[in-house]
């Protein structure tokens, strides 16, 4: 049942084998769509966090409303900050609720201002996932934000946000995403939250990939 | 050396996990996830259906209805289970199914009608909401925009690399796996006392009954040099033993995919095992000296003392009747097992076996520790103990091969023993003739009352394995004492052939009944006896389709049943939905049940 048993093993062996000769193939191919792996990972427009020159990177595709998010996300800040390599890449990706849409522009307004992570971190420590437009602004305004100049970002750069959610939500689509979170550990796609040993080893075995 | 095989274990362990979650590597969309389905009740309301896939639920207050120009429409749902959960909050969700209804009323003269709904999977990840059209007249349903906002075109230049997906799968799962890890463990000792509670609960089930005598008989052996400190130490051998037989089964189990329990359970397996306690037994009744039996043992371990030869013969007990027993068991096992699957770690599997061992031999323990010291020295009452045990000991070798023998058969044995003691019981005091008091008689009494219900039973099981018995009572276990068993299963054992079955169940609009059953596996026999021939659950399962998954051979066909299923062992009964043909959440039987059950199980999943 869940357990390979030895006589299973050579086939197993030759069936990865045999995966893993078109994936060699399509690596070459891919050679020029690079630039939507570009895309996703080196976005100008999107805030990065951690160590912004660590050799992994990890992207984040998450919701102000989305509770695993916000369960995973103490234990990938602590993981990030841990490590010292790492270098977080966060993917506003507002499917949930209509107000996830609003606290997304929110928090990439804040960027304007340099206060992208401090809005980040007062969303996701708001427990729940059906926080109201109100809510949220409350706790962006307790968070120490200039909301006067975060309104005024808002209009002047408006267009470049939806663009960017836009981008966002095109690149979630193309990876498959099918909810949030999901996060991709240098080349590992991982469609759930995790805890802390999950990232830590999730870092581990990017690493060890990236080696090969 | 042990190094190099403790890799290999793990390196296994590890392929395992990847295989078994390659189906499992991104999560289905939501649509697939939650099922809508939509009917009109008999008042002309409208009907919601919702099957939630396992693992999964949906909000309560997320289920939404409006007209197409978006004018809420009123929509009553039913309570939901209350989900608490520090990063959650307070919220109402349902598990498996749920429905709601839009009354005629509220319906009003719509043509169509907007159902938008939301949730989330419990392994860590949240849907979008999903909204759906319904149109009133044909009730078909048609998506809307998966999203509240419709993406920007899709950005063609992006493939889904192969590379980033396919090691996903095993990393996906194996971190999936963490989570799972923490819940069941917290930690390492809460894990451990949950599992010795477990096993002491599993302790007082009739399961653990047969070692009560093998320990004591193995205390009486120990005879006049018997303190409560030998004792201890006795049973603690014992208790070790079987914990450790426990805890050895569930990694080899994980290790090779195979059901060694199964094995066991083959009638040569339980042949022998009988035949043991026949031997035990006659060796109780003096008919050849105990000496035999402990030779053996001294020459297993391999030391001429008499103590260690005792102690290792403890041991040797508890190992063997950890296994035999351990079919009575399977549901609990069977749970253990997913777990040290699950863990994906082979020591945290053995350790929790192995609490559960020790839990189960606790009562033993005490049972040899203080039952020893209460025991007087030595004397003629020995002998009346020893005969006692050599009953208890036949008794036990009938109940170890009843499972494989016809029901008729196993009744006379039955009533040969209870004659038997009976005769035990009378012919001494016959033959003594005591004036005593009147109490002084009891044996005699209950020897002649054993007697006469042997007598009968024989007669019965005779009378009844001609069938008259079965014409006469009606009782299922008299009438069909020749057929295995009387539902009418369709046997399938690829998965092809399964979902041919199954195609032609949904086509009669019928839940289906599959069976995972083999013919090495007893305790479907037994089931076979008792509930697929009782009368009452063969009229209930007139309902639906009967299919049986055949595993006695237990090849890839069988085994990728098997995991389609996620089934560990037989016996395992999965409904499956009439409707979606989809398994039934919850709803799943692992190991043996008697027939009340499941037929209190049939009347859940349809009521009459």
């Amino acid at each position: 049942m869940f357990a390979a048993r030895p006589n299973n093993f050579a086939t197993r062996l030759i069936l990865s084998l045999a995966l893993f000769m078109p994936m060699a193939v399509s690596h070459a191919f891919v050679q020029d769509a690079d630039t939507s792996a570009e895309a996703i990972q080196n976005d100008p427009a999107t805030p990065v966090a951690g160590n912004p020159k660590g050799d992994l990177t990890i992207v984040t595709f998450f919701d102000y409303n989305c509770p695993f998010c916000k369960k995973a996300e103490p234990a990938l800040e602590q993981v990030v900050k841990e490590d010292g390599h790492i270098r977080l890449v966060y993917k506003d990706w507002p499917i949930l609720t209509k107000a996830s849409i609003s606290g997304a522009q929110l928090a990439l307004a804040a960027k304007y201002q340099g206060k992208y992570d401090t809005v980040h971190a007062a969303l996701m420590s708001i427990p729940g996932p059906k926080i109201p437009e109100d809510q949220m602004l409350a706790a962006i305004r307790k968070s120490g934000v200039d909301m006067d100049k975060l309104d005024a970002d808002l209009k002047a750069h408006g267009d470049e946000i939806t663009a960017l959610l836009r981008r966002n939500l095109a690149q979630a689509d193309s990876l498959g995403l099918q909810g949030t979170p999901a996060y991709l550990v240098g080349h590992y796609k991982v469609t759930s939250a995790l805890t802390y040993d999950g990232f830590k080893r999730a870092v581990a075995d990017a690493r060890a990939q990236a080696k090969k | 050396m042990p190094n190099a095989c403790l890799k290999t274990f793990f390196g296994f362990l590890l392929f395992t996990a990847m295989a078994a979650s390659a189906q499992a590597q991104s999560p289905p969309a939501a649509d697939k996830v939650f099922q809508l389905s939509v009917a009109h009740s008999a008042d002309d309301a409208l009907i919601l259906n919702w099957v939630i896939a396992p693992g999964n639920y949906l909000y309560r207050d997320k289920i939404s209805v409006t007209s197409q120009q978006g004018a809420p429409v009123k929509v009553s749902t039913p309570a939901g289970d209350m989900k608490d959960d520090p990063s959650f909050g307070e919220t109402e969700i349902y598990h498996r199914q749920t429905r709601a209804t839009v009354s005629a009323e509220s319906v009003g003269d719509l043509n169509k009608l907007v159902v938008s709904f939301q949730g989330c999977a419990e392994q860590g990840i949240c849907y979008p909401p999903v909204t759906k059209t319904i149109d009133l007249k044909t009730l078909s349903i048609a998506e809307l925009t998966a999203r509240t906002f419709a993406p920007a075109q899709s950005n063609s230049n992006w493939v889904s690399d192969p590379a980033l997906e396919r090691p996903s799968a095993s990393h996906a799962d194996a971190l999936e796996a963490q989570p799972k890890k923490s819940d069941l463990g917290g930690s390492f000792i809460s894990m451990l006392v949950a599992f010795v509670g477990f096993g002491l609960l599993l302790a007082f089930t009739p399961c653990v009954f047969p070692m009560i005598p093998i320990l004591s008989g193995m205390l009486a052996q120990s005879g006049e040099k018997l303190t409560a400190r030998r004792g201890f130490m006795l049973s603690a051998a014992y208790v070790m033993a079987m914990a450790l037989a426990y805890a050895s089964l569930g990694v080899v189990v994980a290790w090779s995919g195979q059901n060694l329990q199964a094995a066991l359970q083959t009638p040569l397996a339980l042949g022998v095992m009988s035949a043991i306690f026949v031997v035990l037994a006659l060796s109780m009744f003096g008919l050849f000296d105990l000496q035999l039996p402990q030779a053996w043992q001294s020459r297993l371990v391999g030391a001429g003392s008499r103590r260690a030869g005792s102690l290792g013969g403890a041991a040797i007990m508890g190992f063997g009747s950890a296994l035999f027993v351990g079919p009575c068991v399977t549901p609990p096992l069977a749970a253990a097992l997913v777990y040290v699957a699950q863990t994906g770690n082979a020591w945290r599997g053995a350790s929790a076996l192995f609490a559960l061992g020790i839990g189960m031999g606790l009562p033993l323990l005490a049972f040899g520790t203080f039952g020893a010291s209460i025991l007087p020295r030595s004397g003629p009452w020995l002998a009346h103990v020893k005969h006692v045990f050599g009953f208890v000991f036949l008794g036990v070798a009938i109940w170890v091969i009843s499972r494989v023998l016809p029901t008729w058969l196993v009744l006379v044995l039955w009533g040969m023993g209870l004659a038997g003691t009976g005769i035990y019981l009378t012919a001494p005091q016959l033959r003594a003739r005591t004036r005593g008091q009147a109490w002084r008689k009891w044996p005699a009494f209950a020897g002649g009352a054993s007697v006469g219900v042997g007598g009968l039973l024989i007669i019965f099981a005779v009378v009844g394995s001609f069938g008259l018995l079965g014409q006469i009572t009606r009782i299922p276990a008299f009438a069909t004492i020749t057929a295995a068993h009387a539902a009418k299963f369709e046997t399938v054992a690829t998965s092809q052939a399964l979902d041919a079955t199954i195609a032609s169940a949904r086509q009669n609009g019928r839940p289906v009944v599959l069976d995972f059953s083999a013919e090495w596996c007893v305790e479907c026999k037994v089931m076979d006896r008792t509930v697929f021939s009782d009368a009452a659950v063969l009229a209930r399962l007139h309902d639906f389709t009967l299919i049986r998954a055949d595993a006695t051979n237990y090849n890839e066909d069988t085994r990728s049943l098997m995991k389609r299923f996620g089934v560990v062992g037989p016996p395992t009964v999965v409904f499956l939905g009439a409707r979606d043909s989809k398994e039934i959440a919850g709803a799943r039987i692992v190991g043996p049940v008697d027939s009340t059950t499941f037929l209190k199980r049939l009347n859940q999943l349809q009521p009459s």
